[in-house]
């Protein structure tokens, strides 16, 4: 079967929804919206209508949240069947990145119940429960009244063998953050490894994103934790994806050996990210914010740039998934910052 | 309906400043004045006009319609139409009252939106322990009986309310207690507080099951009709200003357009200066509503289309309005240049045989016919319904396609793919399957296929009239008759004919030696090749170029060879393009033997099944086909003969495009 044969229906389809997107032109809809109520007006004559009905039902911005996951989850499950084969396993393989920041989320509602024994009462009920990848079993995990309950719920699920490495104990003292270090880790050891069944081309296209997704997530980790919260030579290292240019280069090796004090981040960027503006004088966390916006307007470039490409590949399909997930982080910003009352400008400023 | 474009004239007045006001208005209700901008004037009569800054942002009167609009939705409202506009209402906008009107709704909704969030909240939290309790999920909640020996039973539900739990009497003194276990780290020290004693009576346990199974299910259904109400509250609220707001809406919208007309009015000290193009049948209608506006304070000049160039025309053509889904095939791919042709009656004419030639079929025509009868009177009986799959411009068109398939199925004598009655003309599905009767006016594929080329031709033919009529019109008489697509395109094509059926009829042995065929051609091909400079000498008599002969001679050869390239592939690809006709026809008669086929093969009810599901395939799969071929075969072997496209379309400013979807 040719790549024309592959992908030259999906390729129609994508490009015809991207068109219906950049025609309806939701989020800047949105923006221009001076209240609540007129952004989701803005959301009824298109594609996200659901989220206006949700919207009516319960005027509440969570459960519009919950929609959305629901159309982004539905939405992979459509694509990955218009594929056969590998390139069908490859795109319901992307549905772990979902499910692993579903399990991120429910896991830290579950700490916030037992291990801080703060009420959680409804917010259960905004978690997303069915299967998504794998049978995880999300009402056993969030009612576990101990982590060998919530390391139960994950049994069958490659997920499983990392909570186990954890104990509530260590939980409770280090907090979540090197468990949800790993199991990030764990979804991109999981991709690459689907990656491996692809044909060639495709193969290549996928490394090649995931690679650049990969250096634009090590250079922040370097970043935010070498330069900003000072980590330690090795701790900072074990944090970093262990692929792509960054983690190979000899100037991150060079950066996470400095002396935590004197690791100069300028140094480090201007190495990979030539082009950009150097980091100025502000504060140490603005700096940071700035950085993720930088590195998160890299990553946009790179999928446009997919479109403009070969389109019988899989990139396209990638590039669609990854507009699209943009599109509904932006709905989900630009709708909470209008039920909190900020102005268009700083929404936009917050957005990028 | 016109043959033609309509005829347009251009206006030019001038009016009082002091009556602008009342002319916008009468021209507003009129809606037939396509404006353009005062450029025509001399230099320095421009001078002493000047344009005036609006008084109010349209922006901001967008904005405001559609935060207007954005309201009525949130409370399910249908939004205003054309017909709630009227121009005597217009007034000043009051923007700042406006504001405040829609701040107050606003505010109004938000709160009880934050109501219903909270009652959302709460329904969510009974959901939860209802869904574990019916689907026997104990392991999640935790049920106690027992007593309170220090309080009250009430205060200690109260307190356990912000972890979701429910305290219910159950007899006497004994309390049940219900809570999600993972709230027990809250609930333990609470019941520990008010002294709770646990009672294990299985039979209290029982009935404890029973009572929070019916409390669970009374909070819920209160809970849900919480949050109903409040929905219907904030729909209520939106209902009680629905006039309001419709007033600020068609005020908004009003002097939207009145902003819209003032945008291209020009001043002097005193006067007022407008210009734009009318149909001519409307021009004197036009005139006398500037009169009476203006209370005769005017002057108003009309200048003929002949006067203009042609190009910057616009173009008004009408329909009936039982035409308007051929109207809109013209539509999609472009406006006729002004003067020429309208082509929407040669389109249905074309698309209509087209389809039937492909979909001829009684039965299935009727199907057709009657979803487009009943989708067009439920569009008509709900003027706000959602337009889906199957558009209003589509059912409309399915009445038509449907006619033209029945009357081409009883010229086949095909009802379902049955022969119930005789046919007409032949038997198409006996002629593709061979077993037509030697008496048979088409017998086989053959015939099938030089009926479509012979009805191809006369397609190609009528384009071909229809161009030499634009031109005629268009007083291009070189072009008219040397072109490619003039008389000279058309004997040659007819040439090419004759050719390919005295072939055809020796048996594709030898082409026809007639003693006129090659003094034919050549004068044909030397006219082509004389066109360019035929051209460039009328043109210069007119003053229209300034190209030398010489430059005219270095493009001439490679313009004839590009023409004569194009005569012949050209036409030739485009009649044969026309057997797609026969051939979707055949596939039509094909899948129709299939299925019939497998009908007697299974007999019974499941032959039926199978008979009926076959006409559901074949309506759904070659009715599409059909359509999508016989509008291409419009497109590119209809219109590329005479339909150029370059027109302007007539956009008056009136009392249209109401809303903002629209925009």
């Amino acid at each position: 079967m040719s790549s024309v044969d592959t992908y030259g229906f999906i390729n129609a389809k994508m490009r015809a929804r991207l068109g219906k997107a950049r025609e309806e032109a939701v989020t800047e809809a949105l923006l221009r919206a001076p209240t609540l109520v007129d952004a989701i007006a803005a959301l009824r004559p298109t594609r996200y209508a659901a989220l206006a009905r949700s919207y009516d039902q319960s005027g509440d911005i969570q459960a519009i949240e919950l929609v959305l996951l629901k159309m982004e989850i539905a939405l992979h499950r459509e694509i990955s069947g218009y594929l056969d084969g590998a390139e069908g396993r490859f795109i319901a393989e992307l549905l772990g990145k979902i499910e692993i920041d579903n399990l991120k989320n429910t896991i830290r509602l579950w700490y916030s119940s037992i291990i801080h024994r703060r009420p959680i009462r409804h917010r259960s009920e905004y978690l997303f429960k069915e299967e998504i990848l794998h049978p995880v079993d999300w009402t056993a995990l969030i009612n576990a009244l101990s982590w060998d309950g919530v390391v139960q719920a994950t049994e069958n699920t490659p997920c499983h063998s990392i909570l186990l490495e954890h104990a509530e104990e260590s939980l409770r003292e280090d907090g979540l953050f090197h468990l949800e270090s790993r199991l990030d880790r764990l979804w991109y050891e999981e991709i690459r490894r689907a990656t491996s069944l692809l044909k060639k081309p495709d193969r290549e296209k996928a490394l090649e994103l995931l690679d650049q997704e990969i250096d634009l997530k090590n250079l922040l980790i370097l970043v935010r934790y070498g330069w900003h919260h000072r980590l330690e030579a090795k701790e900072l290292f074990s944090l970093l994806l262990p692929w792509g240019e960054v983690f190979e280069s000899r100037e991150a090796g060079l950066y996470i050996e400095t002396p935590k004090e004197n690791r100069s981040a300028n140094e480090l960027l201007s190495r990979f990210l030539p082009d950009e503006q150097r980091i100025g004088d502000h504060s140490a966390i603005e700096e940071v914010l700035r950085i993720e916006e930088l590195l998160a307007r890299n990553r946009r470039r790179a999928y446009r740039r997919l479109l403009g490409g070969d389109p019988f590949n899989i990139g396209v399909a990638l590039a669609y998934f990854f507009l699209n997930k943009e599109e509904s982080r932006r709905i989900k910003a630009i709708l909470n910052g209008k039920y909190y009352g900020f102005d268009e400008g700083y929404i936009r400023g917050v957005i990028g | 309906m016109n043959l033609f474009t309509k005829p347009m004239r251009l206006l030019t007045a001038v009016v009082l400043q002091q009556r602008s006001d009342q002319v916008v208005k009468a021209l507003l209700k009129l809606g037939v004045l396509d404006f353009i901008h005062i450029s025509r004037l001399e230099p320095d009569q421009l001078e002493k006009l000047s344009s005036r800054p609006s008084a109010t942002n349209r922006v901001v009167l967008e904005d405001l319609r559609g935060r207007v609009e954005a309201l009525l939705k949130q409370g399910h409202l249908a939004l205003p139409g054309e017909s709630t506009l009227d121009v005597s209402l217009l007034e000043e906008p009051q923007i700042e009252r406006y504001r405040v009107v829609l701040d107050e709704l606003t505010q109004v909704l938000l709160g009880l939106k934050e109501q219903q969030k909270v009652a959302n909240q709460a329904l969510l939290g009974v959901e939860e322990m209802h869904r574990y309790l019916e689907e026997s999920k104990w392991q999640y909640l935790d049920l106690r009986i027992g007593s309170v020996k220090e309080g009250k039973s009430e205060q200690l539900g109260e307190k356990l309310s912000p972890y979701g739990a429910f305290v219910e009497p159950i007899e006497g003194e004994f309390v049940t207690v219900l809570s999600l276990r993972r709230d027990l780290a809250h609930v333990d020290p609470l019941l520990e507080k008010f002294g709770w004693t646990e009672e294990s009576d299985p039979l209290l346990q029982k009935q404890a099951v029973m009572l929070v199974r019916t409390r669970l299910e009374s909070e819920h259904r209160k809970l849900i009709d919480r949050r109903g109400e409040i929905e219907r509250s904030a729909n209520q609220a939106i209902a009680e200003r629905k006039e309001e707001l419709y007033a600020i809406w068609s005020n908004l919208r009003l002097n939207e357009l009145s902003d819209q007309i003032k945008s291209y009015f020009s001043y002097t000290r005193n006067t007022t200066l407008f210009s734009g193009w009318v149909p001519a049948d409307q021009a004197e209608k036009v005139r006398s509503a500037i009169v009476e506006a203006s209370e005769g304070k005017c002057v108003v000049e009309w200048t003929e289309a002949t006067e203009v160039p042609r190009e910057s025309v616009p173009v008004a053509v009408t329909s009936p309005k039982a035409l308007e889904p051929f109207q809109n095939m013209v539509n999609n791919y472009a406006t006729p240049e002004y003067g020429t042709v309208n082509p929407t009656i040669f389109v249905m004419i074309a698309y209509l045989s087209m389809f039937g030639l492909m979909f001829g079929d009684v039965g299935q025509g009727l199907v057709l016919l009657l979803v487009g009868l009943f989708g067009s009177r439920s569009y008509r009986l709900n003027p706000d319904k959602k337009e889906g799959l199957l558009t209003r411009n589509v059912t409309s068109l399915l009445v038509y396609l449907g006619l033209s398939s029945m009357l081409f199925g009883a010229l086949f004598g095909s009802y379902f793919g049955l022969p119930l009655l005789p046919p007409l003309w032949f038997n198409f599905e006996a002629a593709v399957e061979g077993h037509a009767p030697a008496t048979a006016l088409v017998r086989d594929v053959y015939g099938i296929l030089g009926i479509t080329i012979r009805f191809g031709i006369i397609i190609i033919y009528t384009g071909l009239v229809l161009n030499w009529v634009n031109l005629f019109r268009k007083k291009s008489y070189v072009t008219m008759l040397l072109d490619k697509n003039g008389v000279v395109g058309g004997i040659l094509f007819g040439t090419g004919i004759h050719m390919a059926f005295g072939f055809v009829r020796t048996s594709y042995r030898s082409f026809p030696s007639d003693p006129w065929i090659i003094p034919t051609l050549v004068i044909c091909l030397i006219l082509l090749f004389a066109k360019p400079y035929v051209q460039h000498v009328v043109d210069r008599r007119h003053g229209r170029t300034t190209r030398t002969f010489g430059q005219v001679a270095a493009g001439s050869i490679m313009e004839f060879l590009v023409d004569v390239l194009e005569i012949f592939t050209g036409y030739l690809s485009n009649t044969l393009s026309f057997m797609r006709v026969a051939g979707l026809g055949i596939a039509h008669a094909s899948l129709m033997g299939t299925f019939k086929y497998l009908q007697s093969m299974v007999g019974g009810v499941g032959g039926v099944l199978i008979f009926i599901a076959g006409n559901i395939l074949v309506i759904v799969l070659e009715g599409l086909s059909a359509g999508i071929q016989s509008l291409r075969l419009n497109y590119y072997e209809f219109f590329s003969r005479y339909f150029t496209g370059r027109g302007i379309a007539y956009r008056p400013v009136g009392l249209k495009r109401s809303s903002s979807a629209d925009r």
